[in-house]
Order: structure tokens, then C-alpha cells, then sequence
């Protein structure tokens, strides 16, 4: 039997966790709405967003400052060490998804009032609906440490990068109508921020292999 | 007509073996073995203290050996230098090869193995004389024959004391600091011309400053010298050392507590992601 001989450092280090994984939450509900609100052009859900963004920029911070101490105080070794390194890269990557959530809220404020055409904008929508299960998937995969499920991460991306690179496509045959054009442009900005939060969603699969293996994987990301 | 402990080429240019139980997997060249250990039972008495251990010791480089108190790291590093063979009822079975050589070869000198293969204890333990007595003791004894004042500054000098106590060479070591008493004894294990240095706990009684000289210094010698040491310090183990042994403690049915080596791998593999749950949870803390 074994009993935890540092159990302050560990209660430290699962709070850490926790939080992660609430910002983790944040993130997820803040990539939802954004596309929502390009959909809707419900001003109210921009705000909602970039407010959310603003709490997570705060838990960045604070995991952060959090991380330092217990590195300083603790010096974690073993699990705990990778544990603590996967912590720090999700954290950066969280921060950067609910950058890329605000991104698109702001450019549904923005096109708000233009024309737009339907094709493209469904298109974004299922960009959204496949990004969003990545997203759950790789955080319950930490919550987990489910280190085979989360091998499913790039092959859920696959759709997500063909979707937008079939994106111009669309773009191009908007060409003749000008505000029509103005709107479709920066639709191409939306899907290239879904698409980077698709791979940040399978970077997050990577840190959950690293936790469990101790290798730094890369996992193979299909092209074509 | 003792044999004399002079190296042996062909085991010293022998590369790892490659049982994987006792040789590392990551990152670290091969660097030769001096001590080739297989099936190592210590007992004292009835007592079974460390259990079918297998151990390569590799040339100039620190080894670190760590684990729970009673694990046996102390009765381990005593088989380097047969220094079990001052312990009343303590008894050693299986395979110490040092150079290829049985260390407990019927016709190996036992004092030639510890002048060769030196050892720094936990506490700093200076002989209550002078510190220049220190030093020469040993190679006197050894019938050493060389310029004295020379071997005492080299051996001060290689143990980063000489600036410090030059001047006062004739006073009595006992009124150094500990972390100078240490270093002292450090420069009396190198004065004979050791292959070896085995410290066990160098720096448990020392403060952070001197601890981190005596490991700086550690990393100094490896350049000459093949260190074994035993830390219960994990920081300083993942600190100083290129390898590390990981003992643990098996309770057998009536309680009785045996050692034996779990699991043995560079140091950078160990403290990041070793092989076993056991290490895992010790270095993690979770054990006991
Ligand atoms: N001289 C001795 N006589 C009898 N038993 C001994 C002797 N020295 C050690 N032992 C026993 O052998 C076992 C291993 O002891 P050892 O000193 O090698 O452990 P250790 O790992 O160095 O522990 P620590 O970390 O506390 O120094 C212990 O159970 C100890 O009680
Ligand atoms: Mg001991």
C-alpha cells in the first residue's frame, strides 16, 4: 500500500489541475457561442464572449504564478514533473483557443451587417460542431489519462482541415457581389481560426500522451 | 602474495551489459564498468539485509544510490570496498568484480581495495590532528614515498580547500567547519590515489552552501575519479549524478525487511519518466 508522503504538494498540484480544466471548460463554451453568434449575430453573445476571455486570461495568469511557487517550492519529480510541463503547454494553448474564440466573436460583430451566403456560413457551422467534440475529447482524455483515446484526436481533424481548405472555393464565387466578397473574406479568417483550434485541440492530445508515456509525441497529422 | 588491483584492460574496455535490468536505456554513453556486480546477497548474521542485487558501476561518473531508510544503500556501497568485512557477522554472497577482478577473491588484500577504492561518510570524521596529518596519513601508511607537501596541496587543492586552509595547514582539522571537515575528508580519500571515492551521505549534515561546493566539487572529480554515492537527497541525487539505483524494502511475511535494487537507469530517465510504478511513486512521494 502506498500513502502519499507529500499530500500539500499534491493537493497543490491537483488544484492546478482543476483549474486548468475549468479554463479548459470556459474555452470550450467560448468557441460554442462564437460561432453561435456569427450564426445569430447576437451581439450579446460577443460580449459574452470576449468578458469570458477576459476570466481566462485571468486563470492564465494565475496558473502561471500558481505553477512558479510549486516549482520553486516543490521541485516535482516523475509524473508530477510531466504533469506539471503538460499543465504549463495547456495552458498556453487554452489561452490561445479563447484568443481564436474572440477572434471570430469579433468578426460576427463586425460583418454583422452584411450580406452573407448560407453555404459558407453552414460550413462554418460544421467546422464548429466537429471542433468543439476535439476540444471535449482531448480534455477528457487528461481528465482520464486516456492516453489510446486520444490517438482519435487527428483523425477527428481531418474533416475540420478539409473543410477549410475547400474554403476559398466558396469565397471566389461571392466575387461578384462587393459586400457579399467583404463578408465571405473575413469568413476565411473564422474557418482558419477553427481550423487552428482543431490542432490545438490534437496538441492537447499529445500532452495527454506525454503524461502517460514520458515520450514527446507528435502525432501524426493526415494531410491530403 | 596478495594480487595486485591493477586494471585489467579487457574488463575495463568491456561495454554495458546488456541485461536491461542493469544498465541504463537513455541518453548515456557507454562509458567501461569497473564494478561488475551479479547476484549480490548481503546478510548479517540471519538477517537478510539486501536481496539478488545486479549493479555495473561505469568509469568517471557519479552514481547515485537512493531509497527509503534500511533499503540497504549503506550495506551495498560497504560491498564496493569490502568494508562488510569489519562488521561482525556481516557476510557477502555473489559476484564483485572490480576490473574485472573477484573483489572477495581468497587472495585479494582487503586494505589495498580501500586504499583504492576510498570512502567519505556521512558525518565529516577528521583524525584529531593537524590537517596536514590528515592528508598524509594514508599514503604513509601505504609506505607512499613522493614529495609530502606537494601531496598534501594537490589533494587540497583537488578537494577545493587548499585557498581556504593553506595558511594553517598545522592546526587542528577538528577546528574547520563541517563543510571544510568534509571537504578534508574528501582530500584524505584522494590523497592515496584512489580509483574510487564512495561517499555515503556526503552532505547530510551540511548546510546548502557547503553542499553545493562538495557537489560541484563531486562533478570535478568524476574527471578522475568513479563516485558512488548515497543520497536521501533526491534533489541532490538528480542533481549531481549520471545514473541512479533505485532500492526498495520487501516485508517479508514475518516482518523482516530485505533490500533489493528496483530499478537502475541514466538519472535523466529516472527523474522524468522511469520504467516502474514503484520508482515512480517514490520519487513522487507516494510510498510507506
Ligand atoms: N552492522 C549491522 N548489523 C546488523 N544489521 C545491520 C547492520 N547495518 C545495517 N543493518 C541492517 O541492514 C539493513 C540495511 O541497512 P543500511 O544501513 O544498509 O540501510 P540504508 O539504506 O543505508 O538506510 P539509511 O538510509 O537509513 O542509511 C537495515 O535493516 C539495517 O538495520
Ligand atoms: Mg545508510
Amino acid at each position: 500500500m502506498t500513502t502519499d508522503q507529500r499530500p500539500d504538494f499534491h493537493a497543490a498540484l491537483n488544484s492546478l489541475e482543476e483549474t486548468t480544466m475549468d479554463m479548459a471548460d470556459r474555452v470550450e463554451k467560448m468557441v460554442g457561442m462564437a460561432v453561435r453568434s456569427l450564426v445569430t449575430s447576437d451581439n450579446s453573445l460577443v460580449t459574452e464572449v470576449i468578458s469570458s476571455d477576459d476570466k481566462v486570461d485571468e486563470l492564465y495568469m494565475d496558473i502561471r504564478s500558481r505553477w512558479m511557487q510549486i516549482m520553486a517550492r516543490q521541485q516535482p519529480m516523475g509524473r508530477d514533473l510531466r504533469m506539471m510541463a503538460a499543465i504549463l503547454e495547456l495552458n498556453n494553448t487554452l489561452e490561445r483557443m479563447g484568443d481564436q474564440a474572440v477572434n471570430i466573436a469579433r468578426i460576427a460583430r463586425a460583418t454583422a451587417g452584411l450580406p452573407r451566403e448560407e453555404t459558407i456560413l453552414a460550413k462554418l457551422v460544421e467546422m464548429g460542431d466537429l471542433v468543439k467534440p476535439m476540444i471535449r475529447t482531448s480534455i477528457d482524455c487528461f481528465v482520464r489519462r486516456d492516453a489510446d483515446e486520444c490517438l482519435l484526436l487527428p483523425a477527428m481533424d481531418v474533416p475540420v482541415d478539409v473543410l477549410n481548405r475547400g474554403m476559398w472555393k466558396h469565397v471566389v464565387e461571392c466575387g461578384h457581389d462587393q459586400p457579399l466578397l467583404e463578408w465571405a473574406t473575413r469568413m476565411v479568417l473564422v474557418s482558419r481560426a477553427l481550423e487552428r483550434v482543431g490542432d490545438q485541440a490534437v496538441d492537447i492530445g499529445e500532452q495527454v500522451a506525454f503524461l502517460m508515456t514520458g515520450d514527446h509525441h507528435e502525432f501524426t497529422r493526415y494531410t491530403g | 602474495m596478495p594480487t595486485r588491483l591493477e586494471p585489467a584492460p579487457v574488463m575495463v574496455e568491456r561495454m554495458v551489459s546488456s541485461d536491461p535490468a542493469s544498465s541504463p536505456s537513455t541518453s548515456l554513453e557507454s562509458a567501461p564498468v569497473i564494478f561488475d556486480i551479479r547476484g549480490l546477497n548481503v546478510y548479517y548474521r540471519d538477517f537478510h539485509a539486501v536481496a539478488d542485487t545486479d549493479l555495473d558501476i561505469h568509469q568517471n561518473e557519479i552514481t547515485a544510490l537512493i531509497g527509503p531508510s534500511g533499503c540497504g544503500k549503506s550495506t551495498v556501497l560497504r560491498c564496493f570496498n569490502r568494508m562488510n568485512d569489519l562488521i561482525d557477522g556481516a557476510r557477502v554472497e555473489g559476484r564483485v568484480l572490480y576490473h574485472g577482478i573477484d573483489l572477495y577473491g581468497p587472495a585479494v588484500d582487503a586494505v589495498e581495495v580501500r586504499r583504492r577504492i576510498g570512502m567519505v561518510f556521512q558525518k565529516p570524521n577528521p583524525f584529531p590532528k593537524s590537517i596536514y596529518d590528515n592528508i598524509v596519513f594514508g599514503p604513509k601508511v601505504a609506505g607512499w614515498k613522493g614529495n609530502l607537501d606537494d601531496l598534501v596541496e594537490e589533494s587540497l587543492r583537488r578537494a577545493a580547500l587548499w585557498d581556504e586552509v593553506k595558511d594553517k595547514l598545522e592546526s587542528s582539522a577538528l577546528d574547520l567547519s563541517g563543510g571544510q571537515q568534509q571537504r578534508l575528508c574528501i582530500a584524505r580519500a584522494i590523497a592515496t590515489s584512489p580509483d574510487v571515492v564512495l561517499m555515503d551521505e556526503p552532505c547530510s549534515a551540511l548546510d546548502p552552501i557547503a553542499t553545493y561546493r562538495i557537489e560541484t566539487l563531486m562533478r570535478e572529480l568524476k574527471e578522475r575519479y568513479t563516485i558512488v554515492v548515497v543520497t536521501h537527497n533526491m534533489q541532490q541525487a538528480a542533481r549531481v549524478s549520471d545514473r541512479t539505483a533505485f532500492f526498495s524494502v520487501d516485508v517479508g511475511t514475518q516482518g523482516q525487511r530485505t533490500g533489493r535494487l528496483v530499478e537502475y537507469d541514466s538519472t535523466d530517465q529516472v527523474f522524468t519518466a522511469p520504467s516502474l510504478k514503484e520508482t515512480e511513486d517514490y520519487i513522487t512521494g507516494r510510498f510507506g
